[in-house]
């Protein structure tokens, strides 16, 4: 199976982001590039299923230059080819049309169709969750989101998708676009070997153009408002801090 | 007004309005001239859109919840309606709607709206990102603009207004072939919580340490009759159902107390309870950052805390 990845470089998820009063934009500047971790959960699902069927995986990520290193890493976990899209883009309209252009062009490139297209089923950075429907409307082809599981069945593919009560089982011939959700596993970690062999693949640099217009324009960011600062308790022992939050909590009427 | 017309999707459940669905009718009233409810597929929902604030409503007969079909229905609505706004409530459900008419519409989307405002005569669309920590507001250009609403982000109306009256009109959309097909569709989650109305919620982290100490998370929310909630990596640890989590990838709540043990406070897990109205937090590390939106914070061990509200409360109910 030709299997397509879709990654975005995210600043880790896991630091909480500033703004920079000077710029009147978050600060970024700190915070390490990561793959977004929806990303990761779609490549190790794409690797599992080209472990069991057959295939190759390429990675493309739209993004600047430095951008590169998050394909390099999903260079060592499963995938075999990457590509960076240097288009500027703003919003999910522009990006999932770069994404778009750029599926025909690497299916130019490499002289193959894919048959599935992964993508996280959001970002850790905007989590809009619209890029990857998008795409799948953009290159008129089905698309089953939330996913935490697919096979292939003759002709397409049987996925798995979360929903609220459970799940739905979908089938949908492919060529189709699917979007993953946080499975019952975890992604692998790339070897020393998987890191050497990634760092000599080279990384293919598109340009696909005439992207269309964003129709999103952020106009502002602020902070949150703060909270005002409550109490906090921390006697002698943890009997006398609960008796003395208890009382509060009384006082306040909640308890 | 910052537009003419707004057509808010009001999912259903069980023929009923889901809360989203209901706050967005007022969220809709604050920017629009005319606000038009659609209903799919539960034509006696609409009666009720028009008591909770919709100046008219739609009904379109259909099969149950299909993403494509109902994208389509919108798609068709939208067209034909021409609204400048489309609002759609932030379940999974309508989030995948909403980015699917996104698409087909080829119109600018945002999701999770948390607020929505005028300036200079265009509305501004409010939109936590990273996590929650950064709010951005946002305009939308074109035709039409999509907009995601989160739950518990708008009031609804207090009480329906029955004596309120509004044109329903039912429209017959041609369903399309559909291209992904649900097989069989597993429900997993057979208990029922609501944390979006829950008034008391008593929530537990990883910090409450094991599955076995998280029973008293559960016997406290039971005492009290609240609901219990969770952070993300106790539904990865498997302690309780995901559908309890509450935060950035769970419910986002507004009770009127919020009790959390052993949890540090992640801005994905803060941002899904800044609405509560009174929060109490048990963190043994004094810098966690839950104190720093707790009214009461406690410095301590949380399953000796845990234990020692319980017998509280235990106490109280026999007096």
């Amino acid at each position: 199976m030709e299997i397509l990845v879709c990654i975005k470089q995210v600043p880790d998820d896991s630091v909480n982001v500033k703004m920079n009063p000077a710029t009147g934009a978050p600060d970024l500047s700190n915070i390490t590039p990561i793959v977004n971790a929806f990303d990761t959960y779609a490549l190790e699902m794409a690797t599992r299923l080209k472990e069991a069927v057959g295939g190759t995986i390429t990675v493309v990520c739209v993004g600047p230059d430095k951008a590169k290193d998050a394909i390099k890493t999903c260079l060592a976990v499963g995938a075999s080819n990457g590509f960076i899209v240097k288009d500027e883009v703003t919003d999910t309209i522009s990006t999932a049309d770069a994404l778009a252009k750029a599926v025909a062009k690497i299916e130019e490139a490499q002289g193959v169709k894919f048959d599935l297209i992964f993508c996280g089923k959001e970002t850790t950075d905007c989590a809009s969750g619209q890029v990857g429907t998008m795409l799948a409307a953009n290159l008129d082809v089905p698309v089953i989101p939330n996913l935490v599981d697919i096979e292939a069945i003759d002709g397409g593919i049987s996925a798995k998708q979360e929903t609220e009560e459970g799940y739905n089982v979908v089938e949908a011939a492919t060529p189709c676009v699917v979007t993953v959700t946080k499975p019952a596993y975890d992604p692998r970690y790339p070897t020393i070997k998987s890191k050497m062999a990634a760092r000599k693949i080279p990384i293919g640099e598109l340009e696909v153009g005439g992207v269309a217009a964003a129709a999103v324009s952020v106009v502002a960011n602020a902070e949150p408002p703060k909270k005002e600062a409550g109490i906090k308790i921390q006697e002698e022992t943890i009997g006398d801090s609960m008796a003395k939050a208890i009382a509060m909590m009384k006082e306040a009427k909640v308890f | 007004m910052g537009c003419k017309n707004v057509m808010v999707y009001v999912e259903t459940a069980e023929g009923k309005p889901v809360n989203v669905g209901l706050e967005m009718l007022t969220a809709a009233k604050e920017v629009a001239e005319k606000v038009t409810a659609v209903v799919i597929g539960a034509a006696d929902a609409a009666a009720t859109t028009i008591a909770y604030g919709a100046d008219e409503a739609i009904t379109v007969d259909a099969a149950e919840y299909n993403t494509e079909a109902y994208a389509g229905i919108m798609a068709a609505l939208v067209k034909k309606y021409a609204p400048e706004m489309v609002f759609v409530g932030g379940t999974p459900n309508g989030k995948d709607l909403g980015a699917r008419l996104a698409a087909t519409l080829k119109a600018g989307c945002v999701t999770d709206v948390i607020a929505i405002k005028e300036a200079d005569g265009k509305v501004v669309l409010t939109a936590p990102l990273y996590g929650g920590c950064i709010y951005s507001d946002s305009t939308v250009d074109g035709d039409v603009a999509i907009a995601i609403i989160r739950g518990g982000a708008f009031k609804k109306a207090d009480e329906p207004d029955t004596a309120k009256t509004g044109a329903i009109t039912a429209e017959t959309v041609e369903a399309a072939d559909l291209r992904a097909k649900i097989v069989n569709s597993v429900q997993e989650i057979s208990e029922s919580v609501n944390l979006e109305e829950a008034e008391i919620i008593v929530a537990g982290g990883r910090g409450v340490g094991s599955p076995e100490n998280y029973e008293l998370v559960k016997e406290l929310a039971g005492l009290l009759g609240g609901v219990v909630g969770a952070t993300r990596p106790v539904i990865e640890e498997g302690w309780i159902s995901r559908a309890h989590q509450v935060g950035q990838s769970g419910k986002i709540v507004a009770p009127k107390l919020y009790i959390a043990f052993g949890i540090s406070g992640a801005a994905q897990h803060v941002s899904g309870i800044t609405g509560s109205d009174f929060i109490v937090a048990v963190n043994k590390d004094e810098d966690a950052p839950i104190f720093e939106v707790a009214n009461i914070g406690i410095v301590g061990n949380c399953i000796d805390a845990l234990q020692i509200m319980i017998e509280e409360v235990k106490k109280m109910k026999s007096e």
